[in-house]
């Protein structure tokens, strides 16, 4: 019993401790270097055939292809969430008794302590110098809260009480960041999808999966367009789409890079273009019995032909092995097996232009083009955007403020004079402070000393 | 004038601070430092003309864009980022002698810049059109400025260790700050590079998250930039430590440049990935 609860303090404190943190923070930097090694995403059959099967074992059993999803790299943020967590817990309670305290006597004894402390030897009495201390004090520094003591004067005054909790808000941010990343994982989705001009869909295909997937309502891709610099570098790609639900039109929009459409809360973002073909047109000669016509063939489409024969167009390659656009053209005949050649569109008087005893010519192609969305729907996002807000505005306040404390000890020691005890403490140790003090403890002195001779001689 | 006849000047005032500086404290001269801040004040100037007018040309050339889209203007810009952040703190510090590592710093961007980038001004690719373009390079840059003095001020904090016991160290740190200071100062100087570095990535994933669709990828210049900033975390809990201040800081924070240079020019030459267009 005695020794369990040895173990889980032990715990306790290995957790709780910073040097955790700096371990765990540069093993993720570690692991994340290991990350950039490979190509990310590689499958094993991929990894086997570049690195050989004795290495692609080790790279498998390490994640090495894989490494930011691999377990080993999920326990390490586990882990940084729940020492971040603990941390918190330890010290969150100790930072409120601390700003909570309540000062119960201040003596000289006391201030002389501090490493940073002064003394001033003051003309005046106690209550002539009081008014004009607090006036000082509270001009440069900030209002002046007297402590009851025994007899003599005691004040405490202080700046930036607030600033002790920030170091909070930036670990807050970073738990904000993992937790929305974890949400938009478990909710979210991603996926891919394409659609050709003048067509709609609402398929697309998740990401890592071969399973297709059904967006809650249907798009149409109206018009795609690509423009070019003068260079010839691209300028803009746009896509023009309308939201279809139940086959009504529900919005029209277009998808820009840099400037994505979000519909329902799933956002399409332009990702690809490409062109295939949409119609060609083909004159076919020959067959029994023996005919000449020219037809409009879609792209999988198959069309009769005058004599009963059927064409198919199968397949369409932009540059056929370097001989241009070409067409995989079927004839169909009853009771008999089909036949399919390629055509070269560009060269009509190619003696191979022959398919199922046709001669075959390819009058016009009519290419359109196709566009490809990435699609999103994520949840967690907003839980991340509050993280990085919050995490700039911690960092900007926790580096740039200090949480600064004065204290105060006066007494008349022979009537006429005062000693003066100073004493001051910032949670940021440095130069700064020590100078802020020192001017400080100057302007009182001068200030005093001044209102004092005034006082004496109202002349 | 040119902003490319502009920025060649402006490369040789570089070098002329950076040999003022170097020679201010080999020969213990602080005329010499005196100088090198001067000539220091007049490259930034210059390099603000200069990239000034390379962003008018390109408004000229019909398609403006800030000058912050390719390797040779943001290595003009990190230039310009490094000597600003460093004057800033001479001028709040008064301390000269730690100007030799910016200078030389500010000199090799704008000399590599000059030799082994396409200098010539284009149009902006779709991907970067974007308002996040000079909010992300910008808070990257300060923070990379930031890390680049750091480096020098960790390099000068282990090299005076030995002297260490020595008050009035002799030769070239005669003129330094004492350690204490160095500590301090690199601890400041660290501390507002990641608050721009961690604004830099932020910005950056808004606008992956904007642009591609995910605000992470693992892309190989965002996890270096990731790891550049595991580093310097580490560094800054350090400071929590008791007893480990000073040298373990320092080390950090060399690491931590190197980590920088490796996301700035590593990345992009070793590495495939999303920001192919920080090549050229």
């Amino acid at each position: 019993m005695q020794q369990k609860k040895a173990f889980w303090e032990a715990l306790y404190h290995q957790l709780a401790s910073v040097k955790l943190t700096v371990i765990l923070l540069l093993a993720l930097a570690v692991g994340s270097l290991l990350g950039t090694l490979l190509p990310q995403g590689l499958s094993p059959a991929e990894v086997a055939q570049r690195f050989g099967e004795e290495t692609a074992r080790w790279i498998n059993i390490l994640g090495l292809a894989n490494v930011f999803q691999t377990t080993w790299f999920q326990m390490l943020l586990v882990l940084l969430a729940i020492n971040l967590v603990v941390c918190t817990l330890d010290r969150l309670p100790k930072t409120r008794r601390r700003l909570r305290h309540s000062e119960k006597q201040i003596t000289p004894e006391r201030l002389e302590k501090f490493s940073l402390h002064r003394e001033l030897k003051l003309p005046g009495g106690l209550e002539n110098l009081r008014p004009r201390l607090e006036q000082v004090i509270s001009r440069e520094f900030a209002p002046l809260k007297p402590v009851e003591g025994t007899g003599s004067y005691g004040a405490v005054s202080e700046k930036g009480r607030w600033s002790p909790w920030m170091v909070y808000v930036v670990h807050l941010s970073v738990l904000l960041v993992l937790a929305g990343a974890l949400v938009g994982s478990l909710f979210g989705f991603k996926g891919f999808m394409t659609i050709p001009e003048n067509e709609q869909s609402s398929q697309y295909r998740l990401r890592g999966e071969q399973r297709l997937a059904e967006l809650p309502f249907t798009l149409r891709l109206d018009n795609f367009d690509v423009t070019y610099y003068e260079t010839g570098a691209p300028e803009e790609y746009r896509s023009d789409i309308t939201v279809l639900e139940n086959g009504e039109e529900v919005m029209k929009s277009s998808v820009l890079v840099n400037d994505p459409f979000t519909y329902r809360g799933i956002t399409l973002y332009q990702s690809t273009f490409g062109s295939d073909l949409a119609t060609a047109d083909v004159q076919f000669t020959g067959g029994k019995p023996e005919t000449a016509a020219e037809v409009a063939l879609g792209y999988g489409e198959t069309v009769a032909l005058p004599n009963g024969d059927k064409v198919h167009l199968m397949r369409f390659a932009r540059n056929f092995s370097g001989f241009g656009p070409a067409l995989a053209i079927a004839v169909l005949r009853q009771g008999e097996e089909p036949v399919a050649s390629w055509v070269l569109a560009d060269r009509p008087g190619f003696h191979g232009n022959e398919v199922g005893g046709y001669k075959v010519e390819v009058k016009q192609l009519e290419q359109r083009y196709y566009s490809g969305f990435q699609v999103r729907y994520d949840p967690g996002t907003w839980i991340v955007y509050t993280g990085f807000t919050l995490m700039i505005l911690g960092m900007g306040l926790t580096f740039y403020s200090s949480h600064r404390k004065l204290w105060i000890w006066a007494d008349e020691v022979v009537p006429g004079t005062t000693r003066m005890m100073l004493a001051g403490r910032s949670s940021k140790k440095g130069p700064d402070f020590e100078r802020d003090f020192e001017r400080l403890c100057e302007d009182i002195r001068k200030d005093l000393a001044e209102g004092e001779k005034e006082e004496s001689n109202p002349s | 004038m040119t902003s490319s006849l502009t920025l060649s000047v402006t490369t040789f005032m570089y070098l002329a601070c950076l040999i003022n500086y170097l020679s201010g404290a080999i020969f213990r001269s602080r005329l010499l430092l005196r100088a090198g801040t001067a000539v220091g004040w007049a490259a930034l100037a210059g390099g603000t003309l200069g990239l000034g007018l390379r962003w008018h040309e390109s408004y000229e050339m019909g398609f403006g864009h800030a000058p912050l889209s390719n390797l040779y203007e943001s290595l003009v810009f990190g230039a310009w980022c490094i000597m600003l952040v460093y004057l800033v703190l001479e001028l709040r510090t008064r301390q000269r002698a730690l100007g030799v590592f910016p200078a030389l710093f500010a000199f090799l961007a704008m000399a590599y810049a000059s030799f082994s980038t396409q200098t010539e001004i284009q149009p902006l690719v779709p991907a970067l059109k974007s308002n996040w373009l000079i909010a992300h390079v910008v808070a990257c840059f300060l923070g990379y400025a930031a890390f680049a003095i750091s480096f020098g001020i960790s390099v000068f904090y282990l090299a005076t260790a030995k002297s260490s016991q020595n008050p009035h160290p002799k030769g070239m740190f005669a003129l330094l700050p004492d350690r204490r200071t160095l500590d301090a100062l690199n601890y400041q100087i660290i501390v507002f590079g990641f608050l721009w570095l961690s604004l830099g990535i932020i910005t950056g994933s808004v606008w992956a998250d904007q642009a591609w669709g995910a605000y992470w990828s693992w892309d190989p210049k965002e996890t270096w930039s990731l790891i550049t900033w595991l580093i310097y975390a580490a560094a800054l809990h350090f400071r929590a430590m008791r007893g480990w201040r000073g040298r373990r800081v320092a080390w950090c924070s060399i690491v931590g440049f190197g980590c920088v240079l490796f996301t700035y020019f590593g990345v992009n030459f070793l590495l495939s990935g999303l920001h192919s267009y920080a090549t050229q």
